[in-house]
């Protein structure tokens, strides 16, 4: 029951969020330029040929009027057709989403694993040198802006090198009607070097949080009362210490992954990865409105449902949530 | 216990001292302890904050913290030495000793059911059971520790359980692996006067029926005279005496012992003043006939906090009562009491008759002035008629003012809302309270506890209110130092003849103050009346409960 | 005056001030401060810039006099120029917007937690909309909404950061709120003004307090990639993140020294404020573990 409460008020919660979020999207990209200037020629048009354009793009209606046709058609997944392309923009992002989750998703099997694994282990042992190592070269790692940690990936490992390719998607082989590169030999090669860029940064922080995470739980008076009832180490470990920072855990790793996406913006521009990210920027400069709202869109949707997934997955977990009242 | 026998004794702790490495050096935590513990037999540790009670209670059961280290002495097993540091822990947790703490809900992990935390533990000692078997032990230990209908129980998790049965399960788990000693560290501490006294109850049972031995750590007299055969009374880290239960609490030797005992507050159930005790400990109804007018009538207040279910969702919102319907008298120059446990509602009482909180229905007179309680007490001109002096004294005072800007800010703010009667000055009131004038520039962090509450009083007195709400004002402080402040507050209110509410969950020291009380229930006044009617002669079942709950050795 | 500062000095040993990372920042800010005196070029001076020159690898003499000891850009640039150019940038940009933010967060969550009911709903609904996104994504779409400009890119910054500082502010300030002595407080009516700027703020701020550096940190990177990606400082202007963005499109070619440098400085920047942040933290709030 209770369940079912903490779904439905995080579904609302969502919503709200949703709501507000096309909202300042909308005004936002309504301020930058003017759009018609991408479908007539600046040089060559007659104000005739302006107006029209305007006309045609549903320009000369009220601004909320026009939010209001924007909402009606977000919400049947219409977000116009994309001035450069001339495709529906809602369509070209999805054709653009597998790229994008492949990355994310190699990162975060690289991230999460040794995020954790470094975490549990200076937090286990903190105060030792290694935990001191740990928590130095976290700082330095999340120093490093992503973007210049991707073009030094690409100058050590493209350039000086030759051992990966600088960008691009490679190859790439058919799988439940969409293309994928990490199902090719040479797709995951040019793979590797853009998901090293997004993961070092998160091994970092999961392994920070991880690691205060142990430390916290460790301290709690039920691990001193698991060995006063004569619990072994091992199974304090396995059975009362793990279960408890999973939870905090399992929200880091569900939180970076949409953080992922975000930084995906920078990196994929980087490494010329045609995702989601580099359609954003791209559209950015080019003004290409209905894309980038698309895009936006997309996005703040996708990390409100992971917001959402961890929070249930969370309740699910914990049984003060579960069983509550 | 003198003579030397052939069989070594089950626990034997033999000129034990510690140390505590710390940053700015070592410091003596513990010198020379010595005592021993046969079977069947529950030894009682008492002493203040910084006695090192607790310390020794983990040395015993092997879980001190690296930082500390043994400078000397032995703790023997069975005649076999082992180590305070836990070396030995594979072959003596759960096995040997075993032990209960404080924090019931801390003890516990929040995400396994308690049944299951019982099973594991059994398992743990013996792998050879069968977790069927396991489990039907765990069941049967669930009910000898007093959970009602254990099999349905098994699989909930601690936050289904109420305090007490929080505490029960810990016990049922200390007593899993069948350990000869069971180390309990101010195992009732955290938990109601009616509760405390079942649960110890059931150790005592549980030592007569099993023959298995406790130690018992605590600060409360009280305790130790209900269930202890020998105490070792402890004062900054070493023995001052030991004997058996009924010689300390009759004929202690120590004057330290003495004074700990004198500063137990005792409670009194006949009606005559009786034999005169230390301490003047009569009461002081006699101010009653004076001036019978009431100073302050709040009437019918009724608060309801409401449980939030989720948002969009309030099919599931509860509304739990804080205060039903509530009604309370203050004679004026009288000081009156409110009893009650936790959540009795006695503290929300408090704050809605000082105007700092809010409640929906019902209303206050003060000095024939009536007050809308449901509106914000700035606002219904409530606020600053009444004073409070507050539970813990470490947060009662901004942390960023000194003793003189907190005391000078009382007299400039809150007594100039009443200029007829011109303002003390700080210097003086902290003669009368007993603090040094040296204290006026310090910071709150620089001050010890008793001496923050003197402040939180004087701070009350120098906004000269018309009434003084004090919250439990001495549970955060030592016996000794509560007696202290006890006298104070009594003097203070009775010298300038100010009207004072005194709530608090100890009867000895309502009796000891208040004229009149009220008893407090789930949000509902239980029992009223003068003080000696309510303790000599009520009838009221709530009331004799209470009465009986506490230590039997302190009430005459 | 003279046995005080000593005093203090003997309190606070050398070592807790002069860590390496702060004696790095110091070096910073110092170089920032005095760019015009010691850099060899003006590079927003198209004067002394000569075109000819463009793509000069490290080490290479220049027509200006002077030796171009990191290479010059595509442009003609002196590197080095640039980086000590762009540094003043990056920097009046993280720190005015982390200030400033700082201060907004400090107000909007002291109020939060001491009016509370409607106020309190209002602000953290804003906060917990802007928190449940990524800081990169909403300065993304806070530079897209307003456009370029360093005063657009700090405003940005400004509010993408803004509701971190309210979040802890109200959380720290509602624990205190529900401290006895603010219920003194408010039993002597104080006024209102008192009780926020003579209770409240002085017990809330210290945590604000040991944010500010980790939040430059933040805005200094936040800069560089909304920069990096071509919305941030105009292009005639570097900061350290246009400047390694600058340098990409040469980057294939091998000329590493246009990006490798100037990024350089940035990570340099970035780590010694970090670092410098960590210690802050945790010599104000021993309690705080380092998250």
């Amino acid at each position: 029951m209770a369940l079912i409460s903490v779904a439905l008020g995080r579904l609302a919660q969502a919503f709200l969020l949703l709501l507000a979020m096309s909202l300042v999207g909308f005004l936002g990209i309504h301020s930058v330029g003017n759009p018609v200037f991408n479908i007539v020629n600046i040089e060559t048009a007659t104000p005739e040929d302006i107006r029209n354009a305007t006309i045609a793009l549903g320009l000369d209606q009220p601004i909320w009027h026009q939010y209001g046709v924007f909402i009606s058609n977000v919400v049947r997944g219409n977000f116009g057709t994309s001035y450069i392309y001339h495709m529906p923009a809602f369509a070209l992002v999805i054709s653009k989403l597998p790229a994008t989750l492949e990355l994310a998703c190699v990162a975060m099997l690289i991230a999460a694993p040794v995020g954790v694994g470094l975490g549990l282990l200076a937090g286990r042992q903190s105060g030792t040198v290694f935990d001191r190592i740990v928590l130095r070269s976290s700082v330095f790692a999340l120093s490093i802006p992503s973007f210049w940690l991707s073009m030094m990936l690409i100058l050590a490992g493209a350039i000086l090198t030759g051992w990966f390719p600088s960008g691009g998607r490679g190859a790439t082989a058919s799988f439940l009607g969409q293309e994928w590169s990490v199902l090719t030999r040479n797709g995951f090669w040019h793979l590797f070097l853009p998901a090293l860029a997004l993961a070092i940064p998160n091994i970092a922080l999961i392994a920070r949080l991880s690691r205060s995470g142990t430390i916290e739980v460790e301290n709690l008076d039920f691990t001193r009362f698991c060995r006063a009832k004569g619990l072994s180490p091992r199974r304090i470990l396995l059975r009362h210490t793990l279960p408890n920072i999973s939870m905090p855990i399992v929200t880091i790793i569900g939180l970076q992954f949409g953080g992922m996406l975000a930084f995906a913006v920078v990196v994929e521009s980087i490494f010329a990865w045609p995702g989601v990210g580099k359609l954003l920027i791209d559209s950015i400069q080019l003004l290409d409105r209905p894309v980038v709202m698309a895009t936006l869109t997309f996005i703040s949707v996708t990390f409100v449902a992971l917001n959402a997934f961890v929070d249930l997955f969370h309740a699910v977990l914990d049984p003060r949530v579960r069983l509550s009242s | 216990m003198t003579c030397e026998t052939a069989t070594p004794p089950l626990l034997q702790v033999r000129n034990l001292s510690l140390r505590h490495l710390s940053a700015s050096g070592p410091i003596t935590i513990l010198q020379n302890v010595s005592f021993e513990l046969g079977r069947g037999e529950i030894v009682g540790i008492i002493g203040e904050s910084g006695a090192g009670k607790s310390t020794l209670g983990n040395a015993v059961l092997g879980l001190l913290a690296p930082e500390f280290q043994r400078t000397s002495g032995s703790i023997e097993l069975d005649g076999r030495p082992i180590d305070p540091m836990g070396g030995d822990g594979d072959a003596i947790w759960g096995r040997r000793i075993s032990a209960i703490f404080q924090d019931h809900t801390a003890s516990l992990d929040p995400l396994m059911s308690v049944g299951a935390q019982v099973q594991e533990t059994i398992l743990a000692i013996d792998a050879s059971v069968p977790r069927q078997e396991a489990r039907a032990r765990a069941v049967a230990l669930l009910a000898r520790v007093g959970i009602p209908q254990p099999e349905r129980r098994y699989g909930n998790y601690p936050h289904q359980f109420s305090g007490g049965q929080r505490q029960r399960a810990v016990i049922a788990i200390a007593l899993a692996g069948s350990p000869d000693i069971i180390i309990a560290d101010e195992p009732t501490s955290a938990l109601d006067a009616t509760v405390q006294k079942q649960i110890l109850k059931l150790l005592r049972t549980l030592v007569d029926d099993t023959g298995i031995s406790i130690v018992l750590v605590t600060h409360d007299m009280g305790v130790v005279s209900e269930i202890t055969d020998r105490v070792l009374v402890m004062r900054k880290g070493r023995v001052v005496e030991q004997d058996r239960t009924a010689v300390i609490l009759d004929a202690p030797a120590n004057n330290y012992t003495r004074s700990l005992l004198a500063a137990v507050p005792r409670l009194r159930l006949s009606a005559t003043a009786g034999k005169g005790q230390a301490n003047g400990n009569a009461s002081i109804s006699t101010n009653v006939g004076e001036g019978n007018t009431m100073l302050l009538v709040a009437k019918s207040v009724s608060k309801t906090f409401v449980r939030q279910g989720f948002v969009w969702n309030s099919s599931r919102n509860k509304a739990i009562f804080a205060l039903r319907d509530v009604s309370i008298k203050l004679p004026r120059g009288t000081i009156t009491g409110i009893v009650g446990e936790s959540g009795s509602g006695k503290t929300t009482l408090g704050r809605i008759i000082a105007g700092l909180d809010r409640a929906p229905a019902g209303s206050v007179t003060i000095d024939g002035t009536q007050f809308d309680v449901s509106k914000n007490g700035r606002r219904s001109g409530l606020l600053s008629r009444v004073q409070m002096i507050f539970q813990d004294p470490a947060v009662s005072l901004n942390p960023r003012m000194s003793v003189g800007e907190t005391l000078r800010e009382s007299i400039r703010f809150g007594a100039s809302l009443h200029p007829k009667e011109g303002p003390a000055d700080a210097a003086t009131m902290m003669d009368r309270l007993g603090l040094a004038r040296s204290l006026i520039d310090r910071h709150p962090h620089q001050l010890s506890g008793g001496q923050k509450q003197r402040i939180c009083i004087a701070r009350a007195l120098l906004a000269k209110p018309q009434i003084i709400i004090a919250d439990e004002p001495t549970s955060a402080l030592d016996v000794s130092v509560q007696a202290e402040i006890i006298q104070l507050l009594k003097d203070s209110i009775t010298t300038q003849h100010m009207t004072m509410v005194f709530i608090s969950h100890d009867l000895a020291v309502v009796q000891q103050l208040c004229s009149s009380l009220y008893i407090f229930k789930d949000g509902q006044v239980e029992d009223f009346g003068s003080s000696d009617f309510v303790f000599s002669q009520s009838k009221n079942p709530y009331t004799r409960a209470l009465i009986d709950a506490r230590p039997s050795r302190f009430t005459c | 005056m003279k046995t005080e500062i000593l005093r203090a000095l003997k309190k606070r040993p050398y070592g807790q001030v002069l860590t390496v990372p702060m004696i790095v920042l110091a070096t910073y800010i110092l170089l920032a401060l005095a760019a015009p005196v010691i850099a060899p070029q003006n590079p927003y001076d198209p004067l002394q810039i000569y075109g000819w020159e463009a793509s000069s690898s490290p080490g290479t003499p220049g027509s200006g006099g002077y030796l171009y000891l990191l290479g010059t850009d595509g442009l003609g640039r002196d590197i080095l120029s640039t980086i000590l150019y762009g540094l003043r940038i990056s920097l009046v940009v993280s720190i005015t917007s982390a200030a400033i933010a700082a201060l907004i967060g400090l107000t909007a969550g002291v109020s939060a937690a001491y009016f509370g009911s409607w106020v309190d709903s209002a602000i953290m609904r804003l906060v917990d909309l802007q928190l449940s996104l990524p800081t990169i994504l909403v300065a993304l779409i806070a530079i897209v909404t307003l456009g370029p400009g360093i005063d657009r890119i700090i405003l940005a910054l400004i509010i993408a950061q803004w509701a971190t500082y309210a979040r802890l502010v109200r959380s720290v300030a509602l624990s205190e709120t529900n401290k006895s002595y603010m219920d003194a407080a408010r039993l002597m009516r104080l006024p209102t003004s008192r009780i926020i700027f003579r209770h409240l703020l002085p017990n809330s701020i210290a945590p604000a307090v040991t944010l500010i550096p980790i939040e430059i940190g933040h805005a200094v990177a936040l800069e560089a990639t909304l920069s990096f990606l071509g919305l941030g400082v105009p292009i005639d202007k570097p900061s350290l993140g246009s400047a390694v963005a600058n340098g990409f499109q040469y980057l294939l070619t091998g000329q590493y020294w246009t990006s490798l440098f100037p990024g350089l400085a940035l990570f340099g920047l970035i780590a010694s404020i970090n670092f410098v942040g960590e210690d802050v933290r945790r010599h104000l709030d021993p309690r705080s573990r380092p998250v």
